[in-house]
């Protein structure tokens, strides 16, 4: 089963699940997304936390709702989350792993930039 | 239903349940609204399945009690038309066939659809034609929770339906659950000592203790109400100084210690640690522990 950390409420932790997953194009933009009881069997939560999941992701404008048919992914959603991510990347994980990259010293030209 | 609350399913009001001399529900007050998810936890002989068995009117209880707008003890056969009812000792009879079963339903249920039954069973790897002996304990509940969301009612009650279930029938049970009678209108009542597992499913939670309601709230309020704080052991003393809930070991947190407050502390004892938020069982813990156990055992 699905488990959850105690350091956010589930709903946020859920937002994130599937943030991660509109990046990687999943629904893709334009498309439906899975309707609130499919969420809560999926991820086995209660349907208001799945509701209150998915009104983040439309108040970050991720998702919009079209009448009468549900919720539908934005257009520009997927470069929305890779902004934010980038941003947050750039700002929370880069000085971390700058600062143990100069401690095991370790330089840019050391770096294998290709795969393999 | 009640005219005057439309929403509210059930609503107890100082309800006592006693067998002889002993009080297995004492003087509980609650409701329960439509498009719920309560949890009903508790320890063995803590009243759960007394309290469900008011509920249904399988006995008598002192106070007031009102199901769907009926009085369960005199009006059973009608509240049970409307209220769907596993009980912890349910069994199917072994020899039927679970078509059956749907045939038996469909002969003494008046809003039984065997129809749907049919639809909900598809969904589960139990077959019409097979019997009841030659289904796992996991497929005989998902079959009977499959003939009881049959019924075109309002309220489940289910007590302690998962128990001695392998991992993959307890997550099977509460996928046919949610996706087939959680609709924003219905509402279910299930009792479980798996308090971790069931914790995200839940809208609402009623904990009893010795028969003593301790709490009654729903989960949103209770993120907000209770305050989790872990901590290092250097800070101990000062978090117990601020007399939390609870204090307990957390093993897997970065600190290695935790506490739970009721209400947030005063900030000079949150900048101690780092808030969290507080589990369902560790509360679970704080609020039904015997008083003879050390608080610092856990």
């Amino acid at each position: 089963m699905q488990t959850w950390d105690d350091r956010q409420p589930i709903y946020q932790q859920l937002a994130s699940i599937l943030a991660a997953q509109l990046l990687d194009g999943e629904p893709v933009e334009g498309s439906a997304m899975p309707s609130v009881r499919a969420l809560a069997s999926r991820y086995l939560l209660n349907p208001l936390t799945v509701n209150r999941a998915l009104q983040t992701l439309g108040d970050d404008g991720l998702l919009e709702n079209r009448r009468g048919m549900g919720l539908y992914v934005t257009a520009g959603a997927r470069e929305r989350l890779r902004v934010a991510e980038r941003n947050r990347f750039l700002q929370t994980e880069w000085p971390r792993l700058r600062e143990r990259l100069r401690r095991l010293g370790i330089s840019a030209q050391q770096l294998n930039w290709e795969e393999h | 239903m009640n005219a005057a609350e439309p929403n509210v399913l059930v609503r107890a009001s100082h309800l006592s349940v006693r067998y002889g001399a002993k009080a297995a529900v004492d003087d509980v007050s609650f409701t329960i609204p439509k498009g719920r998810v309560v949890g009903l936890l508790g320890h063995n002989g803590a009243g759960k399945t007394t309290l469900m068995k008011a509920m249904v009117g399988l006995t008598q209880g002192e106070g007031e009690l009102s199901v769907l707008g009926f009085q369960p003890r005199p009006q059973r056969a009608q509240l049970l038309e409307q209220a769907c009812y596993i009980p912890d000792v349910a069994i199917l009879p072994r020899w039927a066939r679970v078509e059956d079963l749907i045939l038996l339903m469909s002969g003494i249920h008046p809003r039984f659809s065997a129809e749907r039954a049919r639809s909900l069973l598809r969904r589960t790897s139990v077959g019409l034609r097979d019997k009841v002996k030659t289904l796992s304990k996991g497929m005989v509940v998902q079959a009977h929770l499959a003939l009881v969301a049959a019924i075109d009612a309002k309220l489940m009650i289910l007590d302690e339906p998962t128990l001695g279930l392998d991992v993959l029938s307890r997550k099977a049970f509460y996928e046919l659950l949610i996706d087939e009678w959680c609709d924003g209108e219905r509402s279910v009542l299930i009792s479980t000592h798996q308090v971790e597992e069931i914790e995200s499913l839940l809208s609402d939670v009623l904990m009893l203790n010795e028969g003593k309601l301790v709490l009654s709230i729903s989960l949103e309020d209770m993120e907000r109400r209770f305050v989790g704080v872990s901590h290092d052991a250097a800070v101990a003393e000062q978090i117990a100084a601020a007399h939390p809930l609870l204090r307990y070991r957390t093993g897997t947190g970065p600190s290695g210690n935790a506490a739970i407050f009721d209400g947030a502390p005063p900030e000079h004892v949150q900048a101690l640690g780092q808030r969290m938020r507080p589990s369902l069982v560790d509360l679970f813990v704080a609020l039904t522990r015997k008083p003879e156990l050390d608080r610092t055992h856990f």
